[in-house]
């Protein structure tokens, strides 16, 4: 058996950047994913069965049997849930993971988002905190995740943003025709509307072409490859070095400790269902933050029993997601194109600096409904079923916009991932338990969200509008999940360090969303990769090779 | 191979004689059963109704996939809706006239039973998801929505060759 | 003791023989009774199996319904096992349908009886083979290959890209890694064809070319590769396309619907002056040959047969040898006339060439 230098977990966001970044330093690597390469002949945008709506089960893993989870709810009440139910709090599991399918909008959090600590307070009961890096840290590496996966979009107009050593690469797509609406109404309210940045080629970028205006984003894999994922990227370019081998279908179960407390590679189950072992020099957990825990917390072993860098049980707390709040818009003339990739402008004036709230969040414009959406979208007061219902489908589908947003969750201690006692997957380890809800002061910034979308609305000439505020029982991670493996100078109240070291166990190293102190009040991808860029950059300076184990 | 193809002909006479529902799993009584409720949440207009655009067949195939898990949802609530219908007029809803197939709809509606609601999700999902699953024939809904389908998508022009792109 | 063991030896040898005689006669009447059994009665065997019902119930009422299903579809040991195992496992697909391989096999039948049709629809552009598609070194060197390609070329191969042809990069050399597909056209007929749908069976000749009131044949359609179905070309959409901020009028033969779906334009490009201003689909954007100046409004079957797409003297239907201004139409300079010409036929304006003023017509100064 090769031992290589490095084992990466997680072919995702994360995971991708860093197997390239030390392949192309001249590392060996062994990337392991549990998922399949799907690619969009796997789902040919299917509306039921997608990474969205998942009513016909998950098209990008995983598959329903043999890796449930256990969900508690507000009231206390376990239920074991599949992958296929939003409950699951599911990203994929496939190569690329979330990029393969997601709808690539690309935010760099904004300064504030970074030291929301020391802007806000911390709320009683929660555990609201700054970060140990700030944006200015990050900022090189948010501009070489822009410039390697690509973007496109203009931050001209908007004033809000951090400042940035240049423009993007690509320009926004042509407006569509919710923009047409949405954006003389927010200039007439005194907002700063502009393109979404988003990872997507809008003219031919990276040897690939531009995105051919379909409305089949979210939840779907792109026939034309122009919307930028880790598996269209970086992760071809790292196995171009010849350094990096990609295991597909390859299930880390556990990182293996030597004697003298150091990893010294993961077991894993192989394509066929073996357990194998893959030894290591250090081992990179980047399996999202849901999973990166309870990897962490399966890795017992007679030095430390609780799992993990978990000393201080802190790792699988402070779990994030997004609360998304917004409001549904009526026109009374069509508002639908049929011009991908529909989300297309957004406001970011309503991310800090409102009185009383500890933060808010971006507002854009949703992608394009598919019919099924719709479904319960129609105004109040319309019949459930019947002609009545019929007749509204028909009035309303192309005359309605949403808009909304990923409201800034201010996190709890108590939102968490521990392993299910009981439950077991299909190889035998417990599975994640998810608990808690975020700060309730996250609801009552929701709200005002909310209400802001309906102000832009009705300003845009919306006839009819309605909120979409209502309050989830339990945490909203799915995949903006974040926050479970804190970063922190403070072993006592964090799992790693400014460099997503391990504070116990200095060749394991935890990149992925799980790192986010806080989770900002925008899609977290961009963000996620750029920490990959950076912690990358920390590993490979402080890159010891074989002394790690000793 | 001698036996496999023997085997294979006692198998497709047996099946001639046992192809009784063309469903695969409902029995003819239930996917009429089904079929009076779907076209009550989905009536005919302009447009096909439920049943008409293949909403039966969706469900029946995914009471053999995905929807396994449903199967004993849908037994019971077959039952529950020919037991309201009985009471209100004394025959089962696939034999019942429209007025009552819709009273009978809306009692269930009003109980907000699992099983209405279930139904009622299915059904939309047989009429407005893809066609490739059984319902939404011809992607009637879609047209009906003013969508077009298959989209019209061009190619872009662009030449990597010359040095776009990169 | 010898003598025993031959015997014994002998016995066994004789069993041995005669269990495999007996097997050999009943597969062979398994297997005729069973080849007897699907062919005959036009297809009621193949229904027999609830999962091909609905397949042989659409059968009948379409315009193939005189054809026996074994006059299309393999009779072969191999697929009829193939379909009891999948029977006996309870593991069926969704929707039964053809796989790629069986489309291909196809279009060989369908030859049987549409020779006509066959030879031109191969002696044109839409017969391309998978070889000739997507091992082309000028068009893999400027564009990158992706799965979207299938929609167009090879819609019944249900694949990734990456599983036709290798390598995905642009340098190439570009191979064909599908087994047997390298040959094989990437539209087969049932790219546009709809065999299964319904409709009367043809009486010849059906080939109705003049665009007042043509005629749309029951079977054209358009194969959707996303939901792997046919779409009827009466539920084909045709695009509303603009030169500039004008409209383009477009002909209302529906018989179009199929060729916009593949000759489709695109939304306005990023940076382009029809995205600055907001204008809608082009006319001659992506792969539309929408005509625009002296052939707008003229359907694409004015003057593209319906296999081969040759446009040969088609000018005929509607010029005379003659136009306005004195000149034969055909060999005036434009791409019918000589590709190189760099007047594109489907957009070619009196001022391409009159740049000085487009004279009055002929027949007005003589006062005709």
């Amino acid at each position: 058996m090769n031992r290589a230098n490095a084992v990466i977990v997680g072919a995702g966001a994360a995971g991708g950047i860093v197997a390239k970044e030390l392949s192309t330093a001249g590392l060996s690597v062994v990337l392991f994913e549990r998922g399949p390469w799907y690619t969009p002949a796997d789902c040919r945008k299917d509306d039921l069965r997608n990474q969205r709506t998942t009513v016909l089960g998950n098209a990008f893993g995983p598959e329903d049997r043999g890796f449930p989870r256990v969900v508690v709810d507000a009231g206390g009440v376990a239920r074991i849930v599949r992958p296929s139910d939003n409950a699951y709090q599911n990203n994929a599991a496939c190569v690329g993971v979330g990029t393969l399918s997601y709808g690539a909008q690309a935010w760099r959090y904004m300064p504030q988002d970074f030291r929301m600590k020391s802007v806000y307070g911390t709320p009683p009961g929660s555990s609201l905190e700054d970060w140990p890096i700030g944006y200015e840290d990050l900022e090189p590496f948010y501009d070489q995740a822009e410039y390697e996966i690509g973007i496109s979009g203009d931050y001209a107009p908007d004033p809000f943003h951090g400042p940035r050593r240049r423009g993007l690469p690509m320009p926004p797509l042509p407006p569509n025709r919710e923009w047409e609406i949405l954006e003389p109404a927010a200039r007439r309210l005194g907002l700063h509307p502009f393109a979404i940045p988003m990872l997507r080629n809008s003219v031919p970028y990276n040897d690939r072409g531009p995105c051919m205006r379909c409305r089949w984003c979210v939840g779907f894999a792109c026939e034309v490859d122009a919307k930028n994922g880790s598996q269209n990227t970086v992760i071809p370019q790292a196995l171009a070095t010849g350094n990096c081998r990609l295991r597909t279908r390859c299930t880390a179960m556990e990182i293996l400790m030597d004697e003298s407390g150091h990893a010294c590679g993961v077991e894993y189950i192989d394509e066929n269902g073996r357990r194998e072992r893959q030894l290591s020099d250090i081992v990179v957990v980047s399996a999202c933050a849901i999973e990166s825990a309870r990897l962490l917390l399966n890795s017992k072993s007679r030095l430390f029993p609780n799992g993990l860098g978990n000393r201080y049980d802190q790792v699988g707390r402070h779990l994030q997601g997004h609360y998304y709040t917004g409001a549904l818009g009526y026109f009374d003339r069509d508002t639908y194109d049929d011009i991908g990739p529909g989300a297309s402008i957004a406001v970011c004036d309503y991310n800090h600096g409102t009185p009383g709230l500890c933060g808010g969040g971006m507002l854009a414009n949703e992608f394009i409904r598919l019919p099924i959406h719709m479904i319960d979208r129609l105004p109040p007061g319309t019949p459930r079923w019947g002609h009545g219902h019929k007749q509204a489908m028909r009035e309303w589908h192309r005359r309605t916009i949403i808009v909304m947003g990923p409201t800034q969750q201010i996190p709890t201690a108590e939102a968490r991932v521990t392993l299910d006692p009981a439950v077991k997957d299909k190889w035998g380890a417990p599975v994640a338990r998810i608990q808690g809800n975020c700060h309730p002061h996250t609801f009552e910034i929701g709200t005002v969200q909310a209400q802001r979308a309906q102000t832009w609305l009705q300003e845009a000439g919306a006839i009819h509008t309605t909120l979409m505020n209502s309050r989830p029982q339990m945490i909203s991670a799915g995949q903006h999940q974040a926050g479970t493996c804190r970063m922190g100078t403070d072993p006592r109240n964090s799992v790693v360090n400014q460099s997503c070291q391990l504070h116990d166990v200095d060749n394991v190293f935890v990149i992925d969303g799980s790192v986010h102190v806080s989770n900002g009040g925008f899609n977290p991808a961009l963000t996620i990769m750029a920490i990959a860029y950076y912690a990358s950059g920390a590993l490979l300076r402080g890159w010891k090779g074989a002394r790690y184990r000793s | 191979m001698a036996g496999t193809a023997s085997a294979g002909a006692i198998c497709v006479a047996g099946c001639s004689c046992r192809s009784s529902s063309r469903w695969e799993f409902l029995s003819d009584a239930q996917a009429e059963t089904l079929a009076a409720l779907a076209d009550q949440i989905i009536p005919e207009d302009d447009f096909p109704s439920a049943s008409q655009a293949g909403v039966i067949v969706y469900i029946d195939r995914q009471l053999m996939g995905p929807y396994r898990r449903h199967r004993d949802a849908y037994q019971a609530g077959f039952e529950s809706a020919d037991r309201i219908s009985r009471e209100f007029c004394g025959v089962a809803l696939a034999q019942a006239p429209p007025p009552i197939r819709q009273e009978v709809t809306s009692a269930l509606a009003e109980q907000r039973s699992d099983f209405f609601e279930l139904a009622r999700e299915h059904i939309m999902e047989g009429y407005y998801g893809s066609p490739r699953h059984g319902g939404n024939r011809d992607a009637v809904s879609w047209r009906m929505l003013g969508l077009e389908e298959p989209p019209l998508r061009g190619r872009a022009k662009y030449d990597l060759s010359k040095g776009a792109g990169s | 003791m010898e003598g025993r063991k031959v015997s014994i030896m002998k016995r066994v040898l004789l069993l041995v023989a005669l269990v495999a005689g007996i097997s050999l006669i009943c597969a062979a009447g398994a297997i005729g009774g069973a080849t007897y059994y699907y062919t005959s009665q036009r297809g009621a065997g193949c229904a027999g199996c609830h999962e091909m019902a609905d397949t042989v119930c659409t059968v009948h009422v379409s315009s193939h319904r005189t054809v026996g299903c074994f006059d299309c579809h393999s009779t072969g040991l191999a697929t009829k096992l193939r379909h009891v195992a999948v029977h006996l496992s309870g593991r069926l697909p969704e929707v039964i349908r053809l796989r790629d391989v069986n489309v291909v096999e196809m279009t060989a039948k369908c030859q049987s009886c549409h020779q006509r049709e066959y030879a031109t629809w191969s002696a044109g552009p839409h017969s391309a083979t998978y070889a000739q598609i997507f091992t082309n070194a000028q068009q893999n060197a400027a564009r990158r290959l992706m799965d979207d390609c299938f929609r167009c070329h090879g819609m019944h191969f249900s694949g990734p890209i990456g599983e036709m042809v290798q390598p995905l990069s642009l340098e190439g050399p570009w191979r064909i890694v599908r087994a047997g597909f390298a040959a094989e056209p990437t539209m087969p007929c049932q790219a546009c064809h709809w065999i299964h749908r319904e409709g009367l069976p043809a009486t010849k000749p059906t080939a109705h070319f003049s665009v007042a009131g043509a005629r749309v044949g029951e079977s054209l359609a358009f194969f959707d590769r996303r939901e792997q179905m046919h779409f009827a070309i009466a539920e084909l959409p045709l695009p509303q396309i603009f030169d500039g901020p004008r409209p383009v009028g477009i002909s209302p033969d529906q018989r179009q619907a199929l060729c916009y779906a593949c000759h489709a334009p695109r939304p306005p490009e990023a940076g382009s002056a029809a995205a600055r201003r907001n204008w809608g689909v082009q006319a001659g954007s992506g792969d539309d040959r929408t005509p625009l100046g002296v052939h707008e409004g003229i359907s694409c079957f004015a003057c593209h047969s319906g296999h081969g797409e040759d446009t040969r003297a088609s000018c005929a239907t509607c010029h005379p040898a003659m136009s306005d201004c004195g000149q034969a139409v055909e060999k005036m300079d434009t791409t019918y006339a000589n590709p190189a010409s760099k007047h594109n036929i489907h957009w070619v304006k009196c001022e391409d060439c009159h740049t000085r003023g487009v004279p009055k017509p002929l027949h007005r100064r003589s006062g005709l």
